[in-house]
């Protein structure tokens, strides 16, 4: 009876097998979300995430891209290279073509390898700015603003907004690579538009600023940019505004939401301003599908209350980018998909803005900023609302940034 | 039965004396040796690459430390740093065209000079107050990398790490890096077990028993101290040089970061002061056992067995692991390399239950 034993054995095996490879053809296609949710990004991480799975959750939902369905892989790195190398390897070997790491030491830790395996990358607001040089980096896309056109678009708006000749400009950032980011780009702008500007650093991780803005007020800038992330926005705004700085007159980088106008005190905040990148708010026709699809349903993979916040829709656009290159490669490439074609895919989206959620984007094999547009809005004490249309300022400044910064890893930086 | 002690008589000073007298622990470290050796051949680059690679250059940066703080008792929170001074010295030197084998050792070198400078401190002040003083290295290293761009390398603060060879031997692909890590990780084993046995290293432990006694029997705390920071900063030197080649082949300030010189501190801890086999131990620990637990909880999770929220989810691995820290701990103060000591003694004397030694 042993024989027969064997023999079902390997037949139920045989089997076992083909169901598998049938399976894998229709295998969903995989991202890799493997971002930080314990440790630095933590302030941004679980929002961000949370939007992402909803939407990729939406468009199975929805029946997926020509019967593609989507799947995520999410592990927590805790913002530690090692770990964040360990988790792109092994979802690499479960046959993810795209990889999120929403944390500047693990993308760049992992941006060289990256370009080697073929796979793309996206860096949205976070990782190398100069990585918008499609030539240079053909596999990692920022694909919104970076922190240099968050600076132009914010001056454009200073500029269009009183005027900037003879101002007072100070940019308050933490003592960091992220925080000093700007400053090429605002000095280049001084210089062009006749503003003087200053820096003042704050010691990371920014819990304790007072001595830095009692130099501010000493200063009496025109206007404040904060530069900064986590709970230091939130105390940027609030020791800006026990130093007599107007809330109307500071403005902040991408990182700044309603959580931490709560921190602040909603109504003490009315008047601080932000660059926005990606519509908040439940309003917008995709976050309203998510709603009455995915939420409603119970198939939300976090509290309802964080759908359209700042951070939610953020993670929402990217998503929608991704599959949206995802559907031109596969119209193009054709199924399977890899991380070539999903890059082909990316370089032929045009004018896409995920249905009013996010400003056009056009990305092109040499563009992976996709234009760098983005918006102002201001904080009205219980929402953020718009005082600017969706628009890129100063992009040939920016450019050159972009170039030198490429230029400099191919030299090896 | 197992280390089959009868009959084992040492009839030389010499064969007392040796690193592993008994016979069954040579053969165990042999066996360790060629696993090790081997391994390229039977592992994928998966675990390869993120977990033995990492894990022989952090056990090889806990060796170090524990020179520093479990022989000559000397604490240093800041050696993360110690390494970053030998990365970026070595990294700068390969691309100013210095070879790569001169390089490590000019890691090592200068990582040796600054790390006993900040060593003075410890002639004037002991236990806590050593703490602060090697902290503040940590931050000033810290401030003058992001500070200062020609050492940084400017905006994006990334330095890529160019094409070398050791010996002809090109450092590029997974299996070279490995052989390399693994040969460093081998060689400071060797010099950590033989240094207990010589002059310097008694007169690391008198320093770290009592230093004015070690002084009163004429061990000079001056000399030894530096020394001990000398030799300790340049192991850290070459072992923060090889990480950046070997593992990260990029060196950026956060890899450095004062989080890094809390997590050797606590390899060195929980594998246990002062003993080589508390390294690997210790390393492995640290490194390893968050990234296990984590896809460990995923798993579970994607298996239907554990339905908790995404937040939960993230911070359950951390959870289990700071309470596998503090059990380790309660169970044996000692850490993990007592934990094997107690183990190896109790199957030395099996099937008896008392051992001598």
């Amino acid at each position: 009876m042993n024989w027969l034993r064997r023999t079902t054995r390997v037949m139920a095996l045989a089997a076992g097998l083909g169901t598998g490879a049938a399976m894998a053809q229709d295998a969903p296609i995989k991202f890799g979300l493997l971002q930080d949710f314990t440790a630095v990004y933590t302030f941004v991480s679980g929002e961000y995430n949370q939007g992402q799975q909803d939407y990729l959750a939406l468009v199975n939902a929805e029946g997926g891209i020509d019967g593609h369905k989507f799947e995520a892989i999410v592990r927590d790195t805790g913002n530690q290279p090692q770990r964040g190398i360990e988790a792109y390897n092994r979802a690499r070997e479960e046959g993810a073509i795209l990889f999120d790491f929403l944390s500047t030491p693990v993308s760049r830790a992992l941006v060289d390898q990256a370009m080697k395996d073929k796979v793309v990358l996206i860096t949205a607001l976070h990782g190398r700015g100069d990585a918008s040089d499609g030539t240079v980096f053909p596999y990692v896309f920022p694909m919104m603003a970076t922190y240099w056109s968050q600076a132009t678009v914010l001056i454009k708006y200073l500029e269009d907004n009183g005027g900037l000749e003879g101002k007072k400009i100070a940019l308050v950032h933490i003592d960091s690579p992220f925080g000093k980011e700007p400053l090429p780009v605002l000095e280049d702008l001084a210089g062009q538009k006749g503003f003087e500007l200053k820096a003042f650093p704050y010691p990371s991780p920014g819990n304790e600023q007072s001595a830095t803005w009692s130099e501010v007020r000493r200063y009496k800038p025109d206007a404040v940019l904060i530069w900064g992330a986590g709970g230091g926005q939130s105390v940027s705004v609030r020791e800006g505004i026990r130093n007599g700085i107007d809330p109307e007159n500071i403005l902040s980088v991408v990182w700044l939401a309603g959580t931490d106008a709560k921190n602040v005190g909603a109504d003490v905040m009315t008047g601080v301003k932000r660059f926005e990148a990606v519509s908040s708010g439940t309003d917008p026709a995709i976050i309203q599908r998510i709603l009455e699809k995915v939420v409603e349903p119970g198939n939300g993979a976090g509290d309802k209350a964080n759908v359209g916040s700042s951070y939610y829709n953020i993670g929402v656009a990217t998503m929608a980018v991704a599959v949206e290159a995802a559907r031109l490669a596969l119209e193009s490439e054709g199924a399977p998909l890899d991380g070539t074609k999903l890059k082909a895919g990316f370089e032929q989206i045009k004018d896409f803005d995920a249905e009013g959620l996010m400003p056009e984007i056009t990305i092109t094999p040499e563009d992976h900023q996709g234009g760098g547009a983005g918006r102002v809005s201001r904080w009205n004490g219980e929402a953020w609302e718009p005082v600017s249309d969706w628009g890129a300022a100063y992009q040939d400044i920016v450019r050159k940034e972009i170039e030198d910064g490429a230029k400099a890893y191919e030299g090896g930086n | 039965m197992f280390y089959r002690l009868s009959g084992v008589y040492h009839t030389r000073y010499q064969a007392a004396r040796a690193l592993w007298p008994i016979a069954a622990d040579r053969w165990q470290v042999i066996l360790l040796l060629a696993l090790a050796l081997a391994a390229p051949l039977f592992l994928s680059p998966l675990y390869l690459g993120s977990y033995l690679l990492p894990w022989m250059i952090w056990s090889a940066a806990a060796l170090s430390l524990t020179l520093l703080m479990g022989l000559a008792g000397q604490l240093h929170f800041g050696f993360a740093a110690v390494m970053a001074i030998g990365a970026y010295s070595a990294i700068h030197m390969t691309r100013a065209g210095l070879p790569f084998e001169l390089a490590l050792l000019g890691g090592g070198v200068s990582a040796a000079l600054i790390g006993t400078a900040f060593g003075f401190a410890a002639l004037r002040v002991k236990g806590l107050y050593l703490v602060m003083a090697t902290l503040a290295m940590q931050y000033l290293v810290d401030w003058v990398i992001i500070n200062v761009p020609a050492i940084s390398g400017g905006a994006q603060a990334t330095l890529r790490t160019p094409a070398v060879s050791f010996f002809g031997l090109p450092i590029a692909g997974l299996e070279a890096r490995y052989y390399l890590a693994l040969g460093w990780a081998v060689l400071l084993t060797v010099f950590f077990l033989n240094v207990r046995r010589t002059s310097f290293g008694r007169a690391l432990i008198a320093i770290r028993d009592k230093d004015f006694a070690a002084a009163v029997i004429g061990v000079d705390p001056f000399r030894y101290k530096l020394l001990a920071f000398l030799t300790a900063s340049f192991m850290g030197g070459v072992t923060g040089a090889l990480l950046a080649f070997c593992y990260y082949r990029a060196v950026t300030p956060e890899q450095f970061s004062f989080n890094v010189s809390i997590q050797l501190v606590a390899m060195v801890l929980v594998g246990g002061l002062g003993t080589a086999i508390g390294s690997f131990l210790g390393a492995g620990f640290v490194l390893l056992l968050p990234i296990v637990l984590t896809n460990l909880v995923a798993a579970l999770g994607s298996a239907g067995i554990l339905d908790v929220s995404q937040n939960l989810m993230a911070h359950l691995p951390l959870i289990i692991y700071g309470a596998m820290i503090i059990g380790f701990l309660l169970f044996e103060p000692l850490g993990l390399a007592k934990i094997y000591d107690n183990i190896r003694k109790y199957f030395l004397v099996w099937p008896f239950r008392h051992s001598r030694s």
